[in-house]
């Protein structure tokens, strides 16, 4: 409980720090992760009756906003797909669109410094969201409807809880310079997509060596997760009281063997020709050896130094790889295959570095490997352990075990890695290029936008709900009516959307914000909820691959990608951006927000929104907030002020909708603060 | 011009009776042809008739050439005869096939051909051998082996592969040929342990560089090297770079290929380890089983697949629609409740196996006092989600035991389940199975994973001895492995040991299997590697020349260490001198390299390594047309140009 508390302190601390900077910050997101958190731990429903019955209101109904986002956004793709365009009718539909596509920009991007400037477009368009909420308000006019709607939201939320029954876990993450970031992470999420998340929460330059790594301080091991892994399931094995950590940092062994191919698997020859080799004969010794019928794993064999069961003696044997596993040779036998012994099979086992066993074990060195069962937590005579002559030696086996036991995944890995960096590279290039061209299409609409922001503003400064649920109509008055018409399902989504301004007022309460870096966190779930999509088992790839797409759509679609950004609070998140400026780590925070300043910024902010996505249907008023993106200005001020407005009135306007979420968050909040 | 007299022998006629035709030197050919055939005065298809130079060892296939050109004369013993003739092709698998093959061509166009007709695809990879000389102690005993005939299939329909019943169309004529396919594409039963003993298996690394002494040369036809009508050849995958394997198009080549594979495993052709070899025969085994129960030996149509998917399609429908509740109570497993037996060997007393009753549900097994106190909570969950489960059975004695190893933050706890008999066996290993691998008992796989339990235990039962032949489902797993592991191991310790491999693979579609069997196959570090006895330029000794698809490896022949790799991309060119019959080849670096071939004409060498270069450039040119002149550059020395 104690890992609980701390992180519920972080969340509370991110949010201060959003709420004064912003006040916008409000994440529909965060309520989510205090009932995730619960889940995270009891996890994965194994019985959905028990972890229903623990759900109260409010769970279920951040439980809701984020189905409500996968449904919304597939049937927005859905939509999309028989023929975009008309917004009127289906605001809904577009919204998602927007939603899923753009998300992948925003982590492509790199943080740029522009980002800060940027962000004041996001900002706009949270404030554009905030007078949505009123017109969910205005629904909610219609009581009757009210309890069916939960009923129904009930419904929903069990079949998804039957159909994903996602474990999520809030990780926190630890970063080189010693701070730590905090994650929420479900269990469909993949390292790589994690990595993503990372990616567009710092500033670091996105390269392919970035790695999470699980440390174990009691075992003195570490292990690079590999990117198709999914993070939830080894952590899951972790004990309670575990002192494990996730690190993210850079690792020049990860995808080394595909970078320098000879040094594994001409490893026999001298250095010098090793180093003369051409990149030709590089990409030639990949391709023979992992795009064959079968991946050639290297023909490793030599003297290690094996740690005897239970005793302190190490003992030197002759080892050798093969794909089906490690060998030894035994005492007077030759080294063909039929006298082979078996060491160990790779099915069961994963393979970790060692640190400092020549002190821990009395190891030869401190070039050690080991290989054991990924829940084995504590030392145990299970736990193989090797010793290296080197260093050099010791990278061999690693690599070789992992090129064994992963195969082909591992260029696969590699190969999405490399795309990764060149479209976020490629991202900043055009962003950068475009904003001038785009800006001049997108003008006449950053005018639209910054009256919307402004109306927004007016909306928000506005204590009572139907003032603004007017002010919405105007805006937009089409888009809100119609989504509650059309569909029952996306008003739970709207009630989301409130939620997140109460947030913002509750963690202002709180004053906890300590961590700025916290922060950040909300937009990551944003994307990780996004997932979800039933349909996009990979939300992320199919963003990725969007992305160019929609950038030349920009003008045109604004209003789509504008609505969708409305819809969602993630224009919150976006609006948490801002506040970073003033505190230099924030800045790190910024580079996301960039990306969604440019006239693409659109999309990022959408990514945002998935979660909320389900209560979106309204943001039909985002187009605006597009070219808002395109002026990015520097003035922090200006932006924070309309931003944080909105989100205190959208709190209150909230409160009719969903408030009901919110409050609950509070209340637990509160809670934990007595008792702090 | 004077006429002179040319007599030829038609083949047709007998050789006692040539046929005299009065010819000039100015007569090409086709006249000579021509001329011929209007003496004989048959009225047949002569369409497929060349003539022969018997001294000469060739053919005149060129008929606008002229007498002179080619230099026949008077004493010239010609033969006018069909080029394409019966041949016994031993294939792959195994089984012996008579078919029409182009005695005149050079052998590799003569290997297209073949496998046109065949429906292999990449035919550059494969070639002719003479057979291993058998001995004939057996009496021609054996000599009653089946023979698949396709000589009757007209070389014109094969021209164009189109399918059939799924089938190529010239395999559809008749039931006979459909059988012919049948086999082609079908892995055969393993064979009987004793005829795996029987089989000639190569002891040494000089013992694998003379089977290599054997390839046919590509250049040069059939009846050049000595074949004549009715011998006996093999078809076998020579290059080991198999391009662009589609299981799609490729039935008969992913058989056959698998079946070579097998072979070389079963006569120790290629070395591997013991979990090794207990992987391939579980592989053997599960493929076996699903070769027997797919009656076309066919993956499942498109039809099938669409049906498979709208099926699963409209299961998650009937979810999606019914009402929470129902759902929930689909949440909930099967269960497994019975009185079982446990044993905690960690715990060092003597207790032994103590009864408690058992409840396995979601992964994981709950045990309890007793039947009664099975609502209470449970004296212990042991969730199996990631632990070892291995069998402890001994059916003659009666003992049917469940080894877990299961997976706990301190290490992994051993438990032994002890079931009363077969039938609960079978129920809780195949329910542990599952767990281990994180599926529940509700999976579809269930029922096979017990079925397969089942027989597993009955091949215990019904082979003590390894005697039993053919009993229905049972195999004797010796059958399965190497002769080296008959000795080893008795079939009862044989078998839990394959099957404990088999657990791995036992999800695989028939396809699946192959492939993955040939994946294993290939990363064998001694894949793909051809050895060839050579004495370098400069050395007094004999050693071992090993050529792959990569590299060329020069090996100790004594203690068979690698003293040297040279890999082929770094190489500038390689040249044979025909004369003192010597390779010589230059590296990158100024490294050269020369070499006599001791076990096999050089020639044969120089066409692996030629062949090798050649296989290298088809990934490149996506094309599916065989660059024939280019394999013939490379592989084809002197003569050829």
């Amino acid at each position: 409980m104690d890992d609980i508390d701390a992180m519920f302190s972080d969340l509370l601390g991110e949010m201060d720090l959003l709420t004064q900077s912003l006040g916008v910050e409000a994440e529909p997101q965060k309520p989510p992760p205090s009932s995730s958190k619960q889940a995270s731990f009891s996890v994965g429903f194994a019985d959905v009756h028990e972890s229903l019955n623990e759900l109260e209101d409010t769970d279920l109904d951040a439980l809701m906003s984020g189905l409500m986002a996968e449904i919304n956004a597939t049937e927005e793709k859905l939509s999309s797909e028989k023929k975009e365009i008309k917004p009127a009718p289906s605001h809904l539909p577009p919204a998602p669109e927007g939603l899923s596509s753009y998300p992948v920009p925003s982590q492509a991007v790199p943080p740029s410094p522009e980002s800060s400037f940027t962000v004041s477009t996001p900002i706009a368009t949270p404030s554009s969201l905030s007078p949505r909420p009123p017109p969910h308000s205005t629904k909610p006019s219609m009581e009757d409807i009210e309890a069916q709607i939960k009923a129904d939201k009930i419904k929903l939320a069990l079949e998804k809880l039957k159909e994903a029954k996602v474990k999520k876990l809030v990780v926190k993450v630890l970063m080189n310079d010693g701070s730590s970031k905090t994650l929420m992470v479900d269990e469909r999420q993949t390292v790589r997509d994690v990595l993503d998340n990372l990616f567009e929460k710092t500033h670091c330059d996105c390269n392919v060596n970035w790695t999470l790594l699980e440390s174990y301080p009691e075992l003195q091991l570490e292990r690079g997760f590999e990117d198709h892994e999914n993070l939830v399931e080894p952590l899951s094995a972790w004990t309670r009281d575990s002192e494990n950590q996730v690190v993210f940092q850079e690792r020049e062994d990860k995808y080394e063997v595909f970078k320098n191919p000879q040094n594994f698997y001409l490893w026999k020859k001298d250095k010098n020709t090793l180093k003369e080799i051409k990149e030709r004969d590089k990409e030639l010794l990949v391709e023979e050896n992992f795009c064959g019928t079968s991946v050639i794993v290297p023909d490793l064999e030599g003297v290690l130094h094996l740690r005897e069961d239970g005793k302190k003696s190490w003992k030197q044997r002759l080892f050798l790889l093969r794909a089906s596993g490690i060998y030894y040779v035994p005492k007077g036998k030759s080294k063909t295959s039929r006298d082979l012994v078996c060491f160990v099979q790779f099915d069961n086992v994963n393979v970790y570095y060692g640190k400092e066993f020549k002190n821990k074990f009395k190891a030869p060195t401190d070039f050690c490997f080991v290989l054991k069962h990924p829940q084995i937590q504590k030392d145990s005579q299970y736990i193989k352990y090797l010793c290296c002559d080197d260093a050099r030696t010791m990278t061999l086996w690693v690599t070789g075990i992992r090129i064994a036991k992963y195969g082909v995944t591992l260029l696969e890995n590699y190969k999405t890695a490399i795309k990764q960096t060149a479209v976020t590279s490629a991202w900043t290039n055009r962003v950068t290029a475009s904003s001038s061209s785009s800006s001049s299409p997108s003008t006449p609409s950053p005018t639209t936008k910054a009256k919307s922001s402004s109306q927004a503003n007016g909306h928000a400064t506005k204590p009572s709900a139907e003032p603004v649920v007017k002010m919405a109509a105007s805006m937009v008055p089409p888009a809100p009516p119609p989504p509650p018409a059309e569909v029952l399902p996306p008003p739970p989504p709207d009630p989301v959307m409130p939620p997140p301004p109460p947030m913002a007022t509750k963690t202002s309460n709180t004053g906890l914000g300590n961590k700025i870096r916290n922060v950040p966190q909300p937009p990551p779930r944003a994307d990780g909820l996004p997932l979800p999509p039933r349909l996009h088992h990979h939300p992320h790839n199919d963003s990725f691959e969007a992305p160019p797409d929609f950038l030349p759509p920009p003008p045109p679609a604004p209003g789509f990608s504008a609505q969708g950004t409305g819809f969602l609070p993630p224009p919150p998140p976006v609006c948490s951006l801002p506040p970073p400026p003033p505190d230099p780590e924030f800045d790190c925070f910024l580079p996301p927000p960039p990306p969604d300043a440019f006239p693409l910024p659109p999309p990022p902010p959408p990514s945002s929104q998935p979660f909320i996505g389900g209560g979106a249907p309204p943001p039909p008023p985002p187009p605006p907030p597009a070219p808002v993106p395109s002026g990015p200005r520097p003035t922090t001020s200006v932006r924070k002020k309309p931003p944080a407005p909105p989100k205190r009135t959208t709190p209150q306007t909230n409160e009719a909708g969903g408030g009901d979420m919110m409050s609950e968050l509070m209340k637990a909040m509160q809670k934990k603060r007595g008792n702090q | 011009m004077a006429a002179w007299d040319l007599s030829v022998v038609v083949e047709e006629l007998g050789d006692d009776k040539p046929i005299s035709i009065s010819v000039t030197s100015e007569l090409h050919i086709g006249g000579v042809i021509l001329k011929l055939v209007e003496k004989t005065q048959v009225k047949r298809d002569w369409s497929d008739h060349a003539l022969w130079w018997d001294q000469k060892q060739q053919w005149l296939l060129r008929t606008s050439w002229t007498l002179e050109k080619c230099g026949v004369h008077a004493d010239a013993r010609l033969v006018f005869m069909p080029q394409h003739k019966p041949l016994l092709l031993g294939l792959p698998n195994g089984t012996v096939l008579k078919l029409r093959a182009s005695f005149s061509g050079p052998v590799f166009r003569t290997v297209l051909g073949i496998c046109r007709m065949l429906n292999i695809r990449r035919p550059e990879e494969l070639s002719l051998l003479r057979p291993a000389e058998e001995k004939k102690k057996k009496k021609d005993k054996d000599s009653t082996e089946e023979v698949y005939d396709l000589t009757e299939i007209p070389l014109t329909s094969v021209s164009r592969p189109c399918l059939y019943n799924g089938m190529p169309a010239h395999f559809a004529d008749s039931p006979k040929t459909e059988a012919v396919y049948k086999m082609l594409s079908t892995a055969q039963a393993p064979p009987a342990p004793e005829a795996i003993a029987k089989l000639y298996r190569p002891a040494s690394v000089v013992d694998k560089a003379h089977i290599h002494s054997r390839w046919l040369d590509s250049s040069r036809s059939l009846m050049q090297q000595g074949i004549r009508e009715n011998d006996k050849l093999w078809l076998r995958f020579k290059y080991y770079n198999f391009h662009d394997l589609e299981p799609k198009y490729d039935v008969v080549r992913l058989t056959q290929l698998y079946e070579q594979a097998r072979w070389a495993i079963l006569l120790e052709d290629i070395d591997c380890t013991e979990e090794e070899m207990m992987l391939f025969g579980a592989l053997q085994y599960h493929i076996n089983k699903l070769s027997l129960s797919e009656p076309q030996g066919q993956t499942s149509s498109p039809a099938m697949d669409d049906l498979d998917s709208a099926l699963q399609c409209l299961e998650v429908k009937m979810d999606g629609d019914s009402s929470a509740s129902d759902m929930l109570d689909d949440m909930t497993a099967p269960e497994l409740n019975e009185y079982l037996k446990i044993f905690r060997p960690k715990r060092l007393t003597l207790k032994g196996y103590k009864q408690y009753w058992f409840k396995f549900r979601n992964c994981s097994i709950s045990y309890y006092k007793s039947k009664e106190e099975s609502f209470g909570e449970p004296i212990q969950q042991i969730n199996l989600k990631g632990c070892e489960v291995a069998p402890d059975v001994n059916v003659a004695g009666q003992k049917f035991c469940i080894r877990l190893l299961i997976p706990a933050p301190e290490g992994m706890n051993e438990v032994y389940l002890r079931c009363e008999n077969e039938e609960q066996y079978s129920k809780w290993m195949a329910a542990c199975r599952l767990a281990s691998k994180g599926t529940s008992l509700a999976d579809s796989s269930y029922q096979s994973e017990m079925q397969s339990i089942r027989t597993f235990l009955a091949m215990q039962q019904t082979n003590p001895n390894g005697n039993n032949t053919q009993a229905d489902e049972s195999i004797n797993t010796h059958s399965l492995v190497s002769p080296r592991y008959h000795k080893k191991y008795k079939v009862k310790q044989l078998t839990p040991r394959i099957l404990e491999a088999y657990q791995n693979v036992a999800q695989l579609s028939l396809t699946d299997g192959i492939i993955r069997f040939l994946q294993i196959w290939q990363s064998l570090p001694d894949f793909g590697i051809s050895f060839f006895v050579v004495r370098f330029k400069g050395s007094r000794k004999d050693e071992v020349l090993g050529i792959t698809p990569n590299r060329l490896i020069r090996i100790d022949l004594g203690v068979g260490d690698v003293v040297k790799t040279w890999r082929y991309n770094n190489m500038r060119q390689w040249n044979v001198n025909w004369d003192i019959r010597q390779v010589a080849i230059e590296f990158d670096g100024n490294v050269n390299i020369a070499f006599s071939c001791v076990t096999a004409d050089c020639k044969i060498v120089h066409e692996f390594i030629g062949g090798y270069i050649f296989m290298s450039t088809r990934s490149r040119e996506k094309s599916d047309t065989l660059n024939e002149e280019l394999f013939h550059k490379l592989t084809g020395g002197h003569e050829a140009l």
